[in-house]
């Protein structure tokens, strides 16, 4: 569903992505992960066109990314995105939050997308905070309306970035829930995490990136217990402590 | 000894709603343009940032007293026939404030953060529609202090509007005191009146620094 | 469109282009007089606004806050029409009577007007530098006036040279409100070739380059002075 060949992307004279190949299949979970830096935000930036690369191609569903025509605000319908600090719009109710989009991109009138919502917001576990405002909610119950607000587009791919890292202890299992709900599911997932409980759970493939590249690749236990390469070996010694 | 303000009363107020008028013009056009301005200030096309960044520093250069000059000389010869002074110093003023509130909502932009603006073009919102329900509500809420007291200052500038003859409160104080020749007292009058409506402005825009200071909600 | 014909030699021409020339030369001593005391009494107000003795800070405040929400127009008009009536009766007359006395108005009524601007930033300054070194500079020993005297005033200013440049950019803007009571200044000075000439777009166009190219130079010098008194450590850009 998303081929991913050769992309490389500089920062200036800064190389952020370096001759990055993979191919993510409908229904996949792929969970990547390493040292800060390493390029994973950006990767994720780039597959929806937030970000521009200078080399190689990205494509989603058949449509190229480098191809000047094709239209990103249809392109982005198809791939939901979290963020790690939530990102709710301040000013609206989680509600409107969630409606947002589907009213003015989908052009869905305004029950419609508020039915919706409220299913959503039932599958997330908060259905009573719909008339509240994100400063009203806690961290995990922010992130849960974030992940509500990107399905309500009915995308095909949901892509993660670091959506735990902002979040007390105690709330970080809420949303792994929710996660692990939709893999279950079968939505296509793609998510930048240090979280490896989830990923050994949930994952079909980890991806380890340092300095812009894909270091290794494994599927589930393999590549925790015979990492392959040094790099590797270290960083996950480091989280795993 | 007040009987010279007692007696020209309706007189001189009318002038005052003038100067209200011209500020309430000058305020809905100066913002709706102003929110233009800020956002071509953070434009990433140089065709719109270059030309905008010009016309901003161009302007805050340059006293408004001039550009109300200015503007009273080029409007007929562009409209084609002598131009009423109220409306060509509401373009003057309108053109001239947009240049103030253009860069405080530009300060406003700048304070939401970038992964705002990606998460609301992630869920495949065009550019026009995260301005208009993200960007601009976001920093308007924010910019509101300092937006009052452009307000406040706007609202004393339309004194200026004087030099071109427009029949608002200065001139016409000056009007009554070359008849009354009660100096003292009725410019003492205007400045109170001003004085007045500018405090209270004051006071709100405090009231809403205070309020968001301790709120830290937007 | 009306037929208009351009004239722009009108700007160099003599003598409209000397006038011109003539009104800057009077912006600048406007600007830099009332500067001067704008500078000296914002400091002052400034100061009275951040001490301890709350009969000062009140005197300070409401300095500011009156010559803060009037106009400037109105604050002018009011010292030159109404000014000279404040003396009594025989005064009055003998002060009307003085020559260049708009010229000597506006300067005072614009010092007045921006002192409170100025005693705000002072103000700012003053609370930036926080505590930590009022309690110091109190234990050597020193009274409160010779501490603001020798210690804070130097320093707040240094802190402040970016909100004062605006300042004094705008007392040359300010400046050209005194062409309402007849001072010879540049925007006077534009109007009055246009009443001569009718090609009051060209004249005006031309005193706005004026204003630009005084603008420009002001900020140069501003940057100048902000170099050679920066404080060593402390961000300054």
């Amino acid at each position: 569903m998303i081929e991913i060949k050769n992309v490389s992307k500089w920062f200036g004279d800064f190389q952020v992505l370096a001759d990055v190949d993979e191919v993510v299949q409908r229904g996949q979970k792929i969970v990547i992960c390493g040292p800060s830096g390493s390029g994973k935000s950006t990767l994720l930036r780039c597959i929806n066109g937030l970000e521009p690369y200078q080399k190689g191609e990205i494509v989603v569903d058949g449509v190229s990314l480098s191809d000047p025509k094709t239209n990103l605000y249809k392109l982005r319908e198809k791939l939901g995105m979290v963020f790690q600090r939530f990102e709710l719009y301040p000013h609206m109710t989680v509600m409107r939050n969630i409606t947002l989009a589907p009213i003015k991109v989908r052009k869905k009138s305004r029950q419609a997308a508020e039915k919706k919502a409220m299913e959503l917001l039932e599958r997330v576990g908060i259905p009573d905070k719909a008339g509240a405002f994100p400063a009203n909610l806690s961290g995990g119950q922010q992130q849960r309306v974030a992940i509500a607000r990107a399905l309500a587009m009915e995308p095909a791919c949901m892509m993660f970035d670091e959506p735990t890292s902002a979040l007390d202890p105690e709330m970080i299992q809420e949303v792994l829930e929710v996660m692990i709900g939709l893999a279950k599911e079968g939505m296509t997932m793609l998510v930048v995490t240090h979280e490896m409980g989830f990923a050994r759970e949930v994952a079909d493939e980890i991806i380890f990136m340092d300095e812009g590249r894909i270091v290794e690749r494994g599927r589930g236990d393999d590549f925790f217990k015979y990492p392959k390469s040094q790099r590797t070996k270290d960083f996950l010694g480091q989280i795993l402590k | 000894m007040l009987d010279a303000i007692l007696q020209n009363l309706p007189y001189l107020l009318g002038g005052f709603l003038t100067n209200l008028q011209l500020a309430a013009f000058a305020l809905a056009g100066g913002l709706f343009l102003g929110t233009l301005v800020g956002l071509g200030r953070i434009s990433k096309r140089p065709w719109v940032y270059y030309p905008v960044t010009l016309y901003v520093n161009f302007l805050r250069n340059i006293p408004l007293i001039l550009v109300i000059f200015w503007f009273y000389f080029v409007m007929p010869i562009l409209v084609g026939r002598t131009m009423d002074p109220f409306v060509s110093a509401a373009v003057s003023f309108i053109v001239f404030e947009a240049t103030y509130f253009g860069e405080i909502l530009r300060a406003g932009f700048q304070s939401i953060s970038k992964d705002l603006v990606s998460a609301a073009y992630s869920t495949g919102l065009t550019y026009r529609q995260t301005a208009t329900h993200i960007l601009v509500p976001i920093a308007f809420r924010r910019m509101l202090p300092s937006m009052i007291t452009q307000s406040i200052i706007t609202f004393q500038d339309t004194s200026l509007a004087y030099v071109i003859g427009l029949q608002e409160m200065v001139r016409r104080t000056t009007i009554v005191d070359s008849i009354e020749v009660r100096s003292v007292q009725l410019y003492s009058f205007v400045a109170i009146l001003f004085f007045i409506i500018c405090f209270i402005g004051s006071r709100i825009s405090m009231h809403y620094e205070e309020k968001s200071r301790k709120a830290k909600v937007l | 469109m009306l037929a208009y014909k351009f004239d722009w030699g009108v700007l160099w021409r003599q003598p409209y282009g000397e006038w011109l020339l003539q009104g800057l030369w009077l912006t600048i001593q406007l600007g830099a007089l009332a500067w001067i005391i704008a500078l000296s009494l914002g400091v002052l107000f400034g100061t009275m606004r951040s001490v301890r003795f709350w009969p000062l800070r009140i005197i300070g405040s409401l300095y500011v806050e009156v010559f803060r929400n009037i106009p400037f127009l109105v604050q002018l008009f009011f010292w030159f029409y109404a000014g000279p009536m404040l003396f009594g009766k025989t005064l009055q007359f003998k002060i009307n009577a003085i020559s260049g006395l708009n010229y000597w108005v506006a300067i005072f009524a614009l010092g007045l007007y921006t002192a409170s601007r100025v005693a705000e930033h002072v103000r700012a300054g003053f609370a930036s530098i926080g505590h930590g070194q009022y309690d110091a500079v109190l234990s050597t020993g020193m009274t409160p006036l010779q501490m603001y005297w020798y210690v804070m005033i130097p320093h707040a200013l240094r802190l402040i040279i970016p909100p004062l440049t605006t300042e004094f950019l705008t007392i040359f803007k300010n400046s050209a409100v005194a062409m309402t009571i007849g001072v010879a200044e540049t925007t006077f000075m534009s109007y009055k070739i246009d009443e001569q000439t009718f090609h009051g777009l060209e004249a005006t166009t031309g005193a706005m380059a004026i204003y630009l190219v005084l603008g420009m130079t002001v900020v140069k010098l501003m940057d100048f002075i902000e170099a050679r008194f920066r404080i060593p450590g402390l961000m300054s850009r």
